[in-house]
């Protein structure tokens, strides 16, 4: 009985830590939905696109933690360029076009990385904080505790800043009623390029972070973006409060599902959960219709 | 109101069976027959997505699953029961259907990416279930008994393959003629142009959407059953994985979704780019695929969503009303 304990605890820790940066992933893509009623089907392109960037600053020299604010600004305006460049056309098309058009950027950036770096793992060299911690019966990583803090510390800031800034104030404006925020003087296309450039600028910032104890390759950001889907699901799309329930919720059941069932199948019940939720509750936990 | 023999759409699909007939007996290069074949089982597919996707505007990323349906339901009446593969054109119809079923009818009621998203989430669970069934040969596959002649549904030579194939052609192409001037396809029509509006006077969307996606999923199983008594071996990656899924896709948006046309061109298209990637660049798996198809997908949302056949209706439309105008 105590050893079950143990493990449930043990899982426990392990599953909130790794939602926690599920969060950080969702958050982005839940902002730039509530802004521009755009889901960025590429979201996880973006991710996987950040983590070659830390790789490849970690070759250079700078470990993850130095290279982040380097790689969250290189993102952020790398958004804003896709935005200008890209999904402002989109918004000026039918409805479809922004999902089969986003769709086509995530197979176009997945093959770049495929044609690029080949579809090889590649783990960054000297990880640090690579050492076991133990908590009485629960061992936990150095590096998922790092990951877990710095995104949970990261999403409270995205929080804040959405929370207590003009340009925040500004974005849950266009959120809750564009036409009425254009009215106020509230420039709707700035907007726009800001939220898709924090999107970006998010899972920069947990692209780099998931270098401390994941390898890239090309496909990697597949499996996060669906996980990130369904998180936004289940916290109901736009709200930011409910991208943090909703991963934490995620990040538990895949990883009992990973130990209870088999780590094959650890997403199963994770996309069973996706259709249960559009089932009973389409508005997500924390969302709104 | 145009009469159905008058019609234009008709008169092209007799034309393009014509032509296909006389190629299938005429041509004796296998390699043109598989080029042949694939070229229609492709057009069949992207006009499976076209009904949901293009006239019923909810974009699929999992289309691949309903083609795998047809697939694994012929390889398992062949090779586990032992049965005719004609068996397996209802059986694969009935598991693709209730799939449809199961994904469409929560999903149909709210917005469109939860469909999308949905189409995903399930395209990966049909993966993962069939790669740990060893009854369905996990992910390695498993090859169908050899036999010989129509009961079979085997031949020792291309050309009645393609026959087969251009026949479901002709079923899919006449059956979307048949959409355009349906009840149904005015009201999924109706539902694209003006959600509000349509509502408003009570065309239920789930229901009708659902009659599309489960029509749009019986006719991929059937193109499903066909390529697997032609390649004679199914697994996952050939069948029902992503990678088949976005390939579907990219025939329908790239011919130009909500039109009769779209798919075979966008088919046209894809095989052509399939084949020419394949000579020059050392075919799939290093990512020269995708970065085309991509970028291909991406150019048509960006500048002309409509895809290539909506691009050639607008500029028709537009020199008619310059000559009316001017005349």
């Amino acid at each position: 009985m105590e050893q079950t304990i143990d493990v449930f605890a043990q899982l426990l820790v392990s599953g909130l830590l790794a939602g926690l940066l599920f969060a950080l992933v969702a958050v982005g893509l839940t902002l730039v939905y509530g802004v521009m009623d755009v889901v960025n089907f590429a979201h996880g392109e973006f991710l996987m696109l950040a983590m070659y960037a830390a790789f490849g600053l970690a070759l250079l020299g700078l470990q993850p933690l130095v290279a982040l604010p380097l790689v969250v600004i290189a993102m952020f305006f790398f958004g804003i360029v896709v935005y200008r460049l890209f999904i402002r056309r989109l918004l000026a098309g039918p409805p479809e076009a922004t999902v089969f058009g986003t769709f086509g950027l995530l197979v176009l950036l997945q093959g770049l990385a495929q044609a690029l770096f080949t579809s090889d793992f590649f783990s960054i060299p000297n990880r640090p904080f690579a050492q076991t911690l133990h908590f009485g019966s629960v061992s936990v990583g150095a590096a998922a505790i790092v990951e877990g803090i710095g995104a949970l510390v990261l999403t409270g800031a995205l929080f804040a800043f959405v929370e207590y800034t003009e340009t925040g104030r500004a974005l849950r404006a266009v959120s809750e009623d564009r036409i009425a925020a254009t009215l106020m003087g509230i420039d709707v296309g700035r907007m726009n390029a800001v939220a898709f450039g924090i999107g970006a600028a998010c899972v920069g910032a947990a692209g780099t972070l998931l270098m401390l104890s994941y390898p890239v390759y090309p496909r990697v950001g597949a499996d996060f973006a669906l996980t990130a889907f369904v998180v936004v699901a289940l916290g109901g799309f736009g709200s930011v409060q409910g991208a943090l329930v909703g991963a934490l919720l995620v990040g538990v059941l895949e990883v009992f599902g990973g130990f209870y069932l088999a780590p094959e199948i650890k997403m199963v019940p994770v996309y069973l959960a996706y259709l249960v939720v559009v089932l009973v509750r389409p508005q997500g936990l924390l969302g709104r219709r | 109101m145009k009469t159905i023999a008058r019609d234009r759409n008709v008169l092209t699909l007799i034309g393009l069976l014509v032509i296909g007939v006389f190629a299938a007996f005429g041509v004796r290069d296998v390699v043109v027959l598989d080029l042949l074949f694939t070229l229609l089982i492709y057009a069949v597919l992207g006009q499976s997505w076209n009904w949901i996707s293009g006239y019923g505007g909810n974009i699929s990323f999992g289309h691949a699953i309903f083609f795998g349906c047809g697939a694994y339901a012929a390889a398992i009446a062949t090779a586990r029961f032992g049965i005719s593969p004609w068996f397996a054109f209802p059986l694969g119809a009935a598991v693709a259907a209730v799939l449809a079923l199961a994904v469409g009818y929560p999903t149909f009621a709210l917005r469109g990416h939860y469909f999308s998203i949905a189409t995903i989430a399930v395209g990966a669970l049909v993966e993962t279930f069939v790669k740990t069934q060893p009854y369905l040969g996990r992910a390695n596959g498993f090859e169908l008994p050899i036999a010989n002649g129509f009961a079979a549904l085997q031949f020792t030579e291309k050309w009645p393959y393609v026959l087969l194939a251009l026949a479901l052609f002709a079923i899919a192409q006449a059956a979307t003629i048949g959409l355009e001037r349906s009840r149904l396809g005015y009201y999924l029509r109706a539902l694209r142009a003006n959600y509000g509006a349509a509502a408003s006077v009570g065309i239920d969307e789930r229901r009708w959407k659902l009659i599309a996606f489960a029509g749009s999923a019986v006719l991929a199983s059937a193109a499903g059953v066909l390529y697997a008594q032609y390649t004679l071996f199914v697994d996952p990656s050939s069948t029902l994985a992503l990678p088949i899924s976005i390939d579907i896709a990219l025939v329908g948006v790239v011919g130009g979704i909500g039109t009769v046309w779209g798919p075979p061109v966008g088919a046209l298209v894809y095989v052509f780019l399939a084949k020419a990637v394949a000579l020059k660049l050392g075919g799939a798996g290093k990512g020269y695929d995708l970065v085309i198809y991509g970028a291909l997908i991406v150019a048509i949302a960006a500048v002309r969503p409509s895809g290539i056949v909506g691009a050639a209706i607008e500029a028709l439309r537009r020199r008619r009303a310059v000559r009316e105008a001017g005349g």
